[in-house]
């Protein structure tokens, strides 16, 4: 069986899902709005125009965690995934035809959202704010990060074949312990999935990682999901 | 004709044995009723043919093939496993939509199936707002989406009203005849006795039983004839001549067992016994079950002792 139609299912799983389609679209709320409010506070000796003007990711990508999650946990409920299997039952295709039917539409969104971002921050700093150059490979870091993020939630739920389990892991992962984590120590902090991938949000990195050897690292956190989740469905009982 | 064919098939969960060297064959054109208690391993066979569940042991095809390499499975198959499994926020119609999209199925086969079973008026409201007979007639939508030669149905009358245990006997009768292969498992009896041809017997896991529904009953409970007469007493001295005798069964009637209602008849007749009412009982599915039962019981008791 091709790939094209289990991708067109699940695309169309998602959407038919208002919930998938809010959390998409708080995706780009709640970066514009954070980073707007963040580049009113323009002070300070090391401020960075690039990072206050995408500061909203952190808590976009809230939005993304979420958007990965729950289009994965659907399938956890109620005996879902037992009819999904039963309609295409080559798990590998399944489960890659989920995959790029969440990444696609947080690729889209998460563009959308860099471009919306950068252009709030130019305007909120005027001459202080970002230049094009550094804004755009921001704003496409900012997406190609907020879909790793959404696939790295979606693969950890399908591990944990639960979304409360994967959220009440990343989400004070991501508020709490990368935030005390990172401030204490270089090094290996620069390597957590979120603090590696924001490299490319900054104006000037002093670690070894850049902007995309950076997000390099968040892909392979997500890889490493993906593959673990795939495991778990190929090998466990539906 | 595609039949299902089960081997040898064996499942166990931890060291339980869900299901226990298994071996039986689906003929096609007929209902067969997939009998046994709760926990008896009716599911866990459904989702071993379906391929989402390993087995320890043994095979399950359909038509000679494994669930998993048809190329449209739904094509093939259709299965109701689980009336919860669609997600409560999409409508019924977007759920068989998605279904639809995975084996390229063309969206006029949506509508039909909304349409046959009776779920087009509703088809536009979300699964949430359904009751579970309605979550019933989806599962079953979406069984029949992709118009298979083969249909398995998990407990397909749970939660249906009159009307609609009614309406399913009649599919399951219909499905039939057009030459499917149908499989229901159910594990109420005289629901089952209503539509299925030939029945499939289960205990733990264990095939106890594989044969026509009337043979089943026939030879596991005696007929017995109800008899009233207002001559109790030569009833039973013709009876007692045929070597027959009439127990009381409380309301003024007679029962005679392991008679057959024209040869009682004919004796009271020539005995010019006075007859007021003269009925045969046939067994039902249930006393043959119980029955079976009852001697599978004996069976396991003697082989612990030894």
């Amino acid at each position: 069986m091709p790939f094209a139609p289990a991708l067109r299912s699940e695309w169309l799983k998602i959407r038919t899902l208002r919930s998938l389609l809010g959390s998409l679209s708080a995706v780009l709320l709640a970066t514009a709005a954070f980073s707007a409010l963040a580049a009113t506070d323009s002070g300070g000796a090391d401020f960075d125009p690039l990072y206050s003007t995408f500061f909203g990711v952190n808590f976009g990508q809230i939005a993304a965690i979420a958007f990965g999650t729950t289009a994965m946990s659907a399938e956890f409920r109620g005996g879902a995934l037992r009819l999904s299997l039963a309609a295409v039952p080559d798990r590998t295709r399944w489960f890659a035809a989920k995959a790029a039917a969440v990444a696609a539409p947080a690729l889209a969104v998460g563009l959308l959202t860099g471009l919306v971002g950068l252009a709030v921050g130019r305007a909120v700093l005027g001459s202080d704010g970002p230049g094009w150059g550094e804004g755009l490979r921001a704003a496409v870091g900012c997406a190609v990060y907020l879909t790793l993020m959404a696939l790295l939630a979606a693969g950890l739920t399908a591990v944990l074949r639960s979304g409360v389990a994967t959220l009440s892991i990343l989400i004070p992962f991501l508020l709490i312990v990368s935030f005390v984590v990172g401030d204490l120590s270089g090094g290996v902090a620069d390597l957590l999935p979120d603090r590696a991938g924001q490299i490319a949000l900054h104006r000037t990195w002093d670690g070894t990682l850049g902007p995309w050897t950076g997000l390099a690292v968040t892909a392979l956190w997500t890889s490493a999901a993906l593959a673990a989740g795939a495991w778990s469905v190929r090998r466990r009982d539906a | 004709m595609t039949s299902i064919d089960v081997q040898d098939l064996t499942k166990e969960y931890g060291s339980r044995r869900a299901v226990d060297h298994l071996t039986f064959r689906v003929e096609p054109g007929r209902v067969t009723g997939f009998l046994g208690p709760n926990g008896a391993g009716k599911s866990t066979t459904l989702r071993l043919l379906l391929g989402l569940d390993r087995p320890t042991n043994g095979t399950a095809t359909i038509g000679g093939r494994a669930y998993a390499d048809f190329p449209e499975p739904l094509r093939a198959v259709g299965a109701l496993l689980d009336a919860g499994a669609a997600h409560g926020s999409r409508t019924a119609r977007d759920h068989l939509r998605v279904l639809a999209a995975s084996n390229r199925l063309p969206e006029r086969r949506v509508d039909e199936v909304l349409e046959e079973t009776g779920l087009a008026p509703v088809a536009r409201r979300r699964v949430r707002t359904y009751s579970l007979g309605m979550r019933q007639r989806l599962g079953i939508a979406a069984a029949l989406l992709g118009d298979p030669p083969v249909v398995l149905l998990d407990e397909p009358s749970n939660g249906l009203d009159p009307e609609g245990i009614v309406w399913i006997r009649g599919l399951l009768r219909r499905l039939a005849a057009q030459g499917r292969t149908v499989l229901v498992s159910s594990h109420l009896m005289n629901e089952t006795a209503s539509f299925a041809d030939h029945l499939v017997v289960l205990g733990r896991g264990r095939l106890l039983a594989d044969l026509p529904l009337r043979e089943f009953i026939d030879t596991r409970v005696q007929p017995s004839v109800r008899v009233r007469t207002s001559d109790p007493a030569a009833l039973h001295a013709a009876l007692a001549r045929h070597g027959l005798r009439a127990d009381d069964s409380g309301d003024g009637a007679w029962t005679v067992p392991h008679a057959r209602v024209d040869e009682i008849g004919r004796l009271a007749s020539e005995a010019g016994v006075p007859l007021l009412e003269l009925a045969a009982r046939e067994g039902t599915l249930e006393e043959a079950y119980l029955d079976l039962t009852a001697t599978e019981a004996e069976f396991t008791a003697q082989h612990q002792e030894a």
